[in-house]
């Protein structure tokens, strides 16, 4: 099995290579600090070359595309998700989606307290999940959601439980976090983009299991805001 | 609050108050364009993006919706009059064209409801243009939000030479 993994729902993007002994190699542009525009469309491509290069695979050894479907970057998961899609289809692979909260929660698995996955969401706003610790990984025990940080926050009160916070909506707002105290602790730059390592275990466990899906069923997961028709007074000229 | 309200003679002066506006402006900022088909919105975008170093061509972006330019700070030019439902507006990651780049979008006042209140308007104006005098224009320009009012007197300074209509 060679499985490639894609995750660029946030200003990073990821790549990753793992066969069933583990990880091979990954590449990631597009850091927490790095303020130029983001590049999914650019950086996506070269980088799952020079990964495969480096690796010393060929892309038709792939037998399953896996990919973070979000929520998260508009234009990042659109890249994502349509490369996933394009690559798995010329391959003739199937392609294992995995929501990008999920592979931010996974990797704090050993925490014993609540994990609030976030991802920003633009706007003063970001998407979370809550999830628990159970053996093996966690377990999602909220909806995705949309909101404000003071919504996350008012939900964390309520909950009035210990909690660690990852994902880049917690370091883009993590004044927000301050009037819960020390029961909420923030995971900090480590744990700021949905894990590669996270994408290639959980997706090789899913390969294994056959939980796959077909190309054209994927979709990114996009949490949409309220809609409105514009009120456009087009005169005719 | 109007900032300064301007009259232009014609389209290079337009384009040149646009440059001004540009010489202003820092990656992460949004200016809104406002006014008639054939006011000149295109052509403020255009002197805005000379700039900000873009030596490209800068075209309508009204089929494309979305431009992009390189210079010295990215340009994303953006016209918003084919969209149709504010959803198109988040589909288009309007908000994260804003990161790294200036932002321009033409149209922009129908999606006031969702654009960043950190911004500056340009209303551009044909009122009193005549048949002998069609290439006039008045232009308003506002600077919105906290940021901008201390960024103020730069953007007032880099006006100053077009004078108060």
């Amino acid at each position: 099995m060679l499985l490639l993994g894609l995750d660029t729902s946030t200003r990073r993007v990821g790549v990753v290579l793992a066969n069933e002994h583990g990880m091979l190699g990954r590449v990631e542009l597009g850091g927490t600090a790095d303020t130029a525009p983001p590049r999914h469309a650019e950086t996506l491509a070269p980088a799952i070359a020079w990964c495969c290069e480096r690796c010393g695979v060929e892309l038709a050894q792939v037998s399953a595309v896996a990919v973070g479907i979000g929520p998260g970057m508009f234009t990042g998961l659109r890249v994502g998700v349509t490369t996933a899609k394009v690559l798995a289809q010329s391959l003739r692979v199937p392609v294992i989606p995995i929501p990008s909260l999920d592979l931010l929660a996974y990797p704090l698995r050993y925490a014993r307290r609540l994990v609030v996955a976030t991802i920003d969401a633009r706007r003063h706003e970001l998407y979370w999940a809550l999830y628990r610790q159970v053996p093996g990984g966690v377990q999602r025990v909220s909806e995705y959601e949309l909101g404000t940080p003071d919504d996350l926050v008012a939900e964390l009160e309520a909950r009035g439980e210990d909690a660690l916070v990852c994902g880049d909506g917690s370091l883009r707002f993590a004044d927000a976090f301050v009037p819960l105290g020390r029961r909420v602790e923030l995971a900090g730059p480590a744990h700021a983009s949905p894990s590669l390592s996270a994408l290639a275990e959980l997706a090789s466990a899913r390969y294994e299991r056959e939980d796959f899906c077909a190309p054209s069923e994927v979709l990114p997961m996009y949490l949409r805001r309220s809609d409105a028709e514009l009120a456009w007074n087009r005169e005719v000229v | 609050m109007t900032m300064a309200s301007l009259t232009t003679k014609g389209a290079d002066e337009t384009a040149a108050v646009g440059q001004a506006v540009g010489s202003q402006l820092r990656a992460g900022d949004l200016v809104v364009l406002t006014g008639d088909l054939g006011a000149g919105k295109t052509t403020f975008a255009k002197g805005l993006a000379r700039a900000l170093g873009v030596t490209q061509p800068v075209t309508s972006p009204t089929f494309t919706i979305v431009q992009e330019y390189e210079g010295r700070i990215p340009v994303a030019h953006v016209d918003v009059y084919r969209l149709d439902r504010i959803q198109e507006v988040h589909d288009l990651g309007f908000e994260e064209l804003l990161e790294g780049r200036v932002t321009v979008v033409e149209w922009g006042e129908a999606i006031a409801l969702v654009l960043p209140l950190e911004r500056i308007d340009v209303r551009i104006g044909m009122d009193g243009v005549t048949d002998d005098d069609d290439d006039r224009r008045v232009l308003e320009i506002v600077a919105s939000g906290t940021a901008w009012s201390a960024r103020r007197p730069g953007l007032e300074a880099a006006l100053a030479a077009f004078g108060d209509a």
